[in-house]
């Protein structure tokens, strides 16, 4: 039981950690880990979430939260999005020029972001600049973590290049 | 011998770049990556069909049906590159 409360606040402490970076942290072993966290999740009190080639875990009042966020880290491009505004609000030009992107481009993710609630646009004069509006550090822990499979890196190339030619959401 | 070979080849690559497409579409909801996903899949079939008649196992004339495959094909190819 005390293992699994040093589980449970471990989870609660870095929300999205993922199961090897609970290895690593616990420096549990693989199975009694899977164990502890199978009987975590039947009693509802954490639950993962697979995203490329990791398992992401969170507390259970993170449902929302981490369904936006796996959202948002869901593409390179984002993920590249994210790790700057982290650095510090930028402009869409900035963003566009930093990442050596398009501006159609940027323009669909940071639209595809404000939708999520991860990113606010604010007013500066002539220009609209980006800054976060969730938590940093466990969006580069998730970031850091995340492990694209080859896929899911030729569909990140795709959605950029429709993105780029004008595609517009489909609702 | 090396036009079946071909043909497998061309299938499989139209199965990956529709796999592509649909992995691409269930991120984004882009519509055009919906488009591409079916044009790739109906290509695959184009394919198919032509090697099935190459092979003899279709044994009526189906340049109708692979003309027709084709001009969709094409089809939601222009749909998908169309600039909103």
């Amino acid at each position: 039981m005390k293992r699994r409360d040093e589980i449970l606040n471990a989870i609660r402490a870095e929300p999205g950690i993922t199961f090897r970076g609970l290895v690593r942290k616990l420096g549990l072993g693989i199975g009694d880990l899977q164990y502890q966290l199978r009987k975590l999740e039947e009693e509802g009190e954490v639950f993962s979430r697979r995203m490329g080639r990791r398992r992401y875990l969170f507390p259970r009042d993170f449902e929302e939260e981490a369904q936006r966020l796996l959202i948002a880290i869901s593409t390179d491009t984002r993920r590249k999005i994210l790790l700057k505004l982290i650095e510090g609000p930028t402009d869409q030009k900035g963003l566009s020029e930093a990442l050596g992107v398009s501006q159609p481009t940027v323009s669909y993710h940071m639209n595809e972001l404000m939708k999520l609630g991860i990113v606010e646009a604010e007013r500066r004069g002539r220009n609209v600049v980006y800054r976060l509006t969730c938590d940093p550090e466990t969006l580069v822990r998730m970031i850091r973590e995340y492990r694209p499979g080859l896929l899911e890196k030729l569909a990140d190339g795709l959605i950029d290049l429709l993105a780029g030619v004008g595609g517009e959401e489909d609702d | 011998m090396i036009e079946m070979l071909l043909a497998v080849v061309t299938l499989i690559l139209s199965l990956l770049l529709a796999g592509i497409s649909y992995v691409a579409y269930k991120k984004s909801h882009l519509r055009p990556a919906l488009y591409l996903l079916i044009a790739f899949l109906l290509f695959a079939l184009k394919k198919t069909i032509d090697a099935l008649t190459m092979a003899q196992w279709i044994k009526r004339d189906v340049g109708g049906i692979t003309a027709a495959l084709e001009m969709l094909v094409l089809f939601l190819l222009l749909l998908s590159f169309w600039k909103r």
